[in-house]
């Protein structure tokens, strides 16, 4: 018996088995092996911090055109890059995103103020103003983008502050001091939806995206007003402690709307329980003038009084991102694009800005081993958040000094009120004061 | 008087028509509105007035027929059921003032309405009472209708009790602020106002309602207003009833009197009404005008006119019901209908309808519009909540997935079909066309295909056709079922039903491989030449290879084959051989390995011979090595001889094992002849060397000895004399059992004791263990140790002896165990301890010397069979090195020590000498100043965490270089401190994890695509 001994060479062990696969590596997986395991990724979860901070560059570009300040932005459903944009001249704007371009121009849309945007069904823009006017445009491209006449105007009796879409049928909603629902092919709204008891100005209304019947407002008057088409009324009405600027439904969770409020915070309320908010968003240091949803309903951007872009996580109340420049005004509207990747923010010096919805993306192509990494580098830094170093670097924000100021103050007087109250509480008989959670403090009815 | 508060009664009964106009007028008494509506509701509340104006007066009459007739039964038990009845009277009464002020709230203070109203009961005077209930009762005598109507008069409030209970909060607009002001402006107002003058103004209003100008009239109503208001808004509604019960009898007299001057005097009195109004007319508006306190007097006087306003209103509605003297029923609208055939019919289906009708069930008034819309709001709220509340699954399952990917709702794109693009297909540029010209040119596109087979049938015969369809058909079933087959069997997940196929699959393919073997190329068989050589690396030398296992299902082996499995085979054995340790592999190796598949029996046989054979070649040679010189030279022989006792035990021990019981029984008979020496002492070289004697005898004397075991217990007193002459007999050969036991009944009973005293000892010594520190002390321990461990091995020995039955090594380990035990028992044992023991020890009072020590362990022995002493003996050496100079339990403490006084708080002298002072001859010697002296904090001793702690180190260092990954607190999601350190336990970097591990560790929860457009939940439909 002859004994052959064999130097075999198999390939499939070494070799990728697809051309695009990366090379199989064989390690030893015995955590004996890697003493240094843990040390190694700390540091690499600081670099990818550190990384993160390095690459946070958020700022896109900015749609010019306005003369004046941006009051109201929108977007088209279904597309990614149209735009329209309404300003305080009465001029209203569409914007091709991508291209950075005006698809269209109309000066002079309205007598004062662009207050209300939205577009209709089969690229038509609805604007109304504070003329008292709603008008309809053609929003799809043409050659002329200058073109001034609206395919119909409906009169209305006070001036609008809002205008609002159905998801899909062919009405829409108007705020003034009532509530309004149109068709779009009759000139007169075809019911009022109005709290009978209100005397206030509705500044916003808002058609929910997937309960496309149900309508949120908000007014004058602290309040938050919940309505449905299907029953034609008004159905509960929040007064809280500081009105509200903005409102959002959110698209991923049908019952949470989302409130801007003038007390610098924003809300989420879940519809079905309206007597106190579901979560509070602490951060801004002025009122809070705009917010929206992102598409995925995880996240959602804010535009402040501060002069700040804030987006924060869903259900993470503190330590949003920042995002602020010199020359940005009063944030006074804010968009996510319908990808869920860029914000759009209008503001009082007249621009529109995009901005990454995540400081640090890498825009363009990606190869498979990059997104390996990034992903890599992500799960790095959330495992060690925690780690002193690691949290500090990503937590870390530069503020402008206005802002850090206000902010700094801000959390002084609070503390300061705090500890007053505690005092108070303190020096009280036992048990006859509680301290009161302060999601419980927000609303101060609801009425039916 | 007695009109205005007529008028008050009448509108008590106020259904939907009244409302209106009641609310208007209600309306009309705020500020506000007030100049809203002051012209033209004001108009048209007076027409109503004029409009009900008749209907005022039966409704007048009714109230005075129902007054009667209860007067008596509710006179009587007035102050017991005053609170029941009065609560009917103010049920309706405030609904009736509920609507009025509903209508106009705008804000609602819900609390406070109650209350006042309660208060303004209370604090209604006597002397009010009177006059109020006294108009009141004045007003319903003159104006008595029927007692129906006065039951529809009661009933209708009741109807009304929710909006009551609505309403009452809504009250308070009107006049929340003035109710109690009112009250007393009311009473006094009653007092002070002239009575007459009201009577006249009423009556002339009931009288002339159509003559009266307009403009007057007005005014009046205007008036009328406020006084309404006030009635409604005070409970005193509620007293009125009362009142108005209480003393109808009193003032029934007086009443009817000026309630029948009243209706004769209206005409007279109109000239005096115009002059009143005019005179009154601006002083209203003015007080109108004006706020709060100025009020008050104008309210009272608006009071006065309100109450003929409602009074109106009331009466239309109460015109219904009154007007004719009983109900229209059902029967009554029948009758014409008498002498048409299908009445009976009719009657029938209507009987239903008759009978309810007949208990006067009317329907309940509807809500109020308020009322009634905040309850639509609330069922609207629920329902939209319900609706909403179907998307809670959904949003759970979102909020709980793991992995995100958006959009979430992506419809699945429909696979496209070959066929389906087929189909669809058209040329669209210049290639395509020219290939589909060509094709077509060619007729080889489908249609043209099917053309041609079309063409190609046409000349065959039906049956032929026929046939070849069957055929196809069958062919295409065949190929379906196969098909079918094969996926179904590639489904099958089972390991067994697989590995079961695969056997099948490779028998068939040996089976068609040993048809073929000759034609197998030299490719095939490298092949398995390297699977084999591949088998052989993997030092896998069982039948569960590959190759062994291909090799097994073959049948005929050829001579190579064979031989490779069995060099496998061996090589397998000698492994497991060096596994369990046993170094004799030398002679099985080359010997047995071929011979596998003989028989057991014949292997035997075989083995027997060679023994035999073997034997007779030894005494040969035995013989003849005689002669020879080297040889024959001691050492030589000695070393032959030892390795003939050597090979002798082992085919001793072969002939046993394999002899099994018929060798047992060949030795029993000769055993105790054949059997000669047993141990065998040598001493070569002043050495001693053990062997071990062959056990032969050992069952006869294990059974006696397992006798006599007991026979010891027995008999303890034995003494040694005894043994010593056992011992002295030098043929232990035959030997009888109590002969034989003797010594060890003797040394057992020693050996009692000693041990129950080692065991004592060990408790001692493990107290003592702290003071041993003196060396020389160790040193004497370790000399009492070693008599010690000489007399426990001679323990150990006489336990051993009882069961000689055993050759194996059974005793051994026995003495195994227990070596090391005492030794470590004994180890911090005292000298002192040890010296009082010694003179107890059985082996000790013998005599000291060596020679007689190993004499007697010798003889010991000899009895004994084997060496397990020796075996006891190495054991404990190993042992005792194994641990030499391991003094544990100091090392431990001073270990201790060295890290207590490390971390201990301690100063440290930085001064570089010759620095900062002066040097040289004379010079002091300066304490060091305290500046350079460094404290080191460091941990008191008395603080540390170990402090009283004898058997811990705690160590109180931090490392710095560890602290970086350690968190100050528990992050948030996790719950216990191990739940964090395991999340962060391993890593997650493609270093450390498989590459699938890898992806899936680093999955981000959300993915989104890029450019994708995440469109909102849609509700499915």
């Amino acid at each position: 018996m002859v004994k052959i001994s064999v130097l075999q060479h198999a390939p499939s062990v070494h070799l990728p088995a697809r051309p695009g696969d990366p090379t199989p590596t064989t390690r030893n997986l015995d955590p004996l092996m890697h003493p240094f395991a843990r040390a190694r990724e700390r540091n690499r979860a600081l670099n990818a911090a550190k990384m993160d901070r390095l690459f946070a560059k958020p700022f896109v570009g900015a749609l010019e055109g306005h003369i004046d300040a941006v009051e109201v932005l929108c977007k088209k459903p279904g597309s990614l890059s149209a735009v329209a944009s309404g300003s305080w001249d009465g001029g209203v704007i569409l914007h091709n995103v991508s291209e950075r371009k005006h698809i269209r121009r109309i000066q002079g849309a309205h007598k004062g103020k662009v207050s209300g945007l939205c577009f209709a069904q089969d690229d038509r823009l609805l604007s109304c103003g504070v003329d008292s006017n709603i008008k309809l445009w053609d929003a799809s491209p043409q050659d002329d983008i200058t073109e001034q006449r609206p395919l119909n105007v409906y009169p209305g009796k006070s001036p609008f502050n809002s205008i609002d879409h159905h998801r899909s049928d062919p009405l829409f909603a108007t705020a003034s001091n009532i509530v309004q629902i149109w068709d779009e092919t009759k000139s007169a709204a075809i019911s009022n939806l109005t709290f009978p008891t209100s005397t206030e100005t509705i500044t916003s209304v808002r058609f929910n995206l997937s309960e496309t019947s149900v309508l949120g407002s908000i007014g004058s008057d602290r309040t938050f007003t919940l309505y449905d088409i299907r029953t034609g009324k008004a159905e509960r009405r929040v007064v809280m402690q500081m009105r509200s600027n903005a409102l959002a439904w959110s698209p991923t969770f049908p019952t949470a709307v989302l409130l801007a409020s003038e007390d610098h915070n924003l809300y989420t309320f879940d519809v079905r329980q309206l007597k106190n908010p579901t979560h509070i968003y602490k951060g801004h240091v002025a009122a809070v003038m705009s917010c929206d949803w992102s598409p995925t309903g995880l996240e959602f951007v804010s535009g402040g009084w501060d002069r700040t872009v804030r987006i924060w996580k869903e259900g993470q109340g503190t330590g949003p991102e920042v995002y602020h420049t010199k020359r940005m005004q009063r944030v006074s509207s804010s968009i996510f694009t319908a990808d869920a990747r860029f914000v759009l923010t209008g503001s009082d010096d007249g621009n529109v800005r995009i901005w990454k919805a995540k400081a640090s993306e890498k825009l363009g192509v990606i190869t498979a081993r990059e997104r390996a990494a990034i992903e890599y580098r992500d799960s790095l830094k959330d495992r060690w958040k925690h780690d002193n170093e690691v949290g500090r670097i990503a937590r870390k924000r530069h503020l402008p000094k206005p802002v850090y100021q206000a902010a700094k103050l801000k959390r002084t007087m609070l503390d300061s009120r705090a500890v007053k109250e505690e005092r108070r509480r303190k020096h009280t008989r036992a048990g006859e004061s509680k301290p009161n959670a302060e999601r419980k403090k927000v609303v101060i009815a609801e009425q039916t | 008087m007695s009109a205005r508060v007529k008028s008050s009664r009448i509108s008590k009964p106020g259904t939907s028509k009244l409302r209106t106009s009641l609310k208007k007028s209600n309306a009309a008494g705020y500020a506000k509105r007030h100049s809203q509506k002051s012209s033209g509701k004001a108009a048209v509340a007076f027409d109503d007035v004029y409009e009900y104006a008749p209907s005022k007066v039966r409704r007048a009459k009714i109230g005075l027929e129902l007054d009667r007739e209860e007067a008596t039964d509710r006179h009587n038990y007035a102050s017991d059921d005053g609170v029941d009845l009065g609560g009917m009277g103010q049920e309706g009464r405030e609904g009736l003032r509920a609507r009025l002020l509903g209508e106009n709230a705008d804000d609602e203070r819900v609390d406070s309405g109650d209350d006042e109203e309660i208060d303004s009961d209370d604090a209604f005077e006597e002397s009010d009472e009177e006059k109020y209930a006294g108009f009141d009762f004045s007003s319903k005598r003159s104006k008595t209708a029927g007692i129906s109507s006065k039951k529809n008069a009661r009933k209708l409030p009741q109807s009304l009790p929710e909006v009551d209970l609505n309403e009452d909060s809504d009250d308070a607009v009107s006049d929340a602020v003035s109710a109690d002001i009112l009250d007393e402006d009311e009473d006094e107002e009653m007092e002070d106002g002239d009575a007459d003058t009201f009577f006249d103004v009423l009556e002339v209003f009931d009288g002339k309602a159509d003559a009266e100008d307009d403009a007057p009239a007005k005014q009046a109503a205007e008036k009328t207003k406020a006084p309404v208001s006030d009635v409604s808004d005070e409970a005193s509604e509620l007293e009125d009833d009362k009142m108005s019960e209480d003393e109808q009898d009193d003032q029934d007299e007086e009443e009817d009197a000026i309630s029948a001057s009243e209706d004769e005097a209206s005409p007279e009195a109109l000239a005096e009404l115009e002059s009143f109004l005019s005179k009154l007319d601006p002083a209203e508006d003015k007080k109108r005008k004006s706020n709060d306190i100025s009020a008050t007097q104008s309210v009272l006087k608006k009071r006065r006119l309100m109450q003929e306003r409602t009074e109106a209103g009331a009466e239309g509605e109460f015109g219904v019901s009154a007007g004719g003297s009983r109900a229209l029923k059902l029967d009554d609208l029948l009758a014409p209908l008498a002498s048409s055939s299908a009445l009976t019919a009719l009657k029938k289906s209507t009987k239903a309808l008759t009978s309810t009708s007949s208990k006067t069930k009317t329907l309940s008034a509807p809500l109020p519009q308020r009322a009634q819309e905040r309850l639509d709001r609330e069922a609207a709220y629920e329902q939209t909540k319900e609706e909403v509340d179907k998307w809670s699954a959904t949003m759970k399952h979102i909020k709980q997935a793991e992995h995100l990917s958006f959009p979430l709702q992506a419809q699945p794109e429909g696979r496209v079909s070959n066929l389906e693009l087929a189909a669809k297909f058209k040329p669209s540029n210049e290639l395509e066309s020219a290939v589909d010209n060509l094709l077509k040119s060619a007729q080889l596109r489908d249609q043209d295909i099917a053309g041609t087979e079309a063409l190609k049938m046409a000349h065959l015969s039906v049956e032929e056709v026929a046939a070849r369809r069957a055929e196809l058909r069958m062919m295409r079933e065949l190929a379906f079922r196969a098909d079918r087959k094969a996926k179904r069997i590639a489904k099958i997940k089972s390991k067994a039903y697989r590995r079961i196929r695969k056997k099948q699959r490779e028998r068939l393919g040996g089976e068609e491989g040993d048809e073929d073997e000759d034609v197998e190329d030299a490719g095939a068989r490298l092949k398995a030449e390297v699977e084999r050589a591949r088998e052989r690396a993997t030092l896998r030398h069982k039948t569960t290879g590959k190759w062994a296992k291909a090799m097994q299902g073959r049948e005929g082996l050829d001579v190579d084959q064979r031989q490779a499995i069995g060099e496998m085979l061996e090589r397998g054995e000698k492994l497991r051989r060096r596994i369990q340790g046993e170094m004799s592999g030398d002679e099985s190796e080359d010997s047995e390995s071929d011979d596998e598949e003989q028989d057991v029996e014949t292997i035997k046989r075989g083995a027997f011979e060679e023994l035999a054979m073997l034997n007779a070649s030894e005494d040969a040679t035995s013989a003849d090595v005689k002669s020879k010189s080297v040889f024959n030279m001691k050492f030589m022989r000695d070393a032959a001889a030892r390795q003939i006792l050597e090979a002798d035990a082992a085919a001793d021990d072969f002939l046993k094992e394999m002899g099994g019981v018929e060798q047992g029984s060949d030795d029993d008979a000769s055993g105790d002849g054949t059997v000669t020496e047993g141990p065998l002492v040598q001493r070569v070289g002043g050495r001693v060397t053990y062997h071990p004697g062959t056990s032969a005898h050992a069952k006869p004397a294990g059974s006696h000895a397992s006798e006599t075991s007991s026979v010891t217990l027995q008999s303890a007193d034995l003494v040694q004399d005894d043994r010593n002459s056992s011992n002295a007999i030098s043929s232990p050969r035959v030997s009888t059992p109590v002969q034989e036991i003797n010594p060890w009944l003797v040394a057992s009973s020693s050996s009692g004791p000693s041990r129950k005293r080692s065991e004592v000892l060990v408790q001692k010594g493990s107290d003592a263990l702290a003071k041993s520190t003196n060396k020389l002390k160790k040193r004497t321990a370790k000399g009492g140790e070693e008599q010690e461990r000489i007399r426990d091995d001679a323990v150990l020995e006489i336990d051993t002896s009882n069961v000689l039955t055993e050759p194996t090594s059974a005793p051994a380990i026995v003495n195994t165990k227990r070596a090391p035990k005492g030794k470590g028992k004994e180890k911090p044992k005292n000298g002192g301890v040890i010296a009082q023991l010694s003179p107890d020890d059985a082996d000790e009072s013998d005599g000291h010397s060596e020679v007689d020590e190993q004499e007697r362990t010798l003889e010991r022995r000899r009895q004994g069979g084997k060496g397990k002493g020796v075996t006891a003996f190495k054991q404990r050496e190993l042992v005792s090195l194994a641990f030499a100079g391991d003094n544990v339990v100091q090392t431990f403490e001073d270990l201790k020590q060295v890290e207590i006084e490390a971390d201990a708080p301690r100063e440290v002298d930085t001064t570089l000498p010759g620095w900062g002072s002066w040097g040289g001859t004379g010079t002091k010697k300066l304490p060091p100043r305290p500046n350079l002296i460094k404290k080191i904090a460091g941990v008191d001793p008395s603080s540390r965490a170990d402090y009283k702690k004898a058997h811990v180190i705690i160590s109180e260092r931090r490392d710095k270089k560890a602290a970086k990954y350690l968190v100050k607190e528990l992050p948030y999601p996790y719950t216990s401190h191990a739940q964090y350190a395991r999340s962060m336990d391993i890593p997650i970097g493609a270093e450390w994890n498989t590459r699938v591990g890898f992806q899936r560790g680093t999955l981000p929860r959300v993915v989104k695509k890029m450019g994708t457009i995440i469109e909102p939940l849609v509700k499915p439909s």
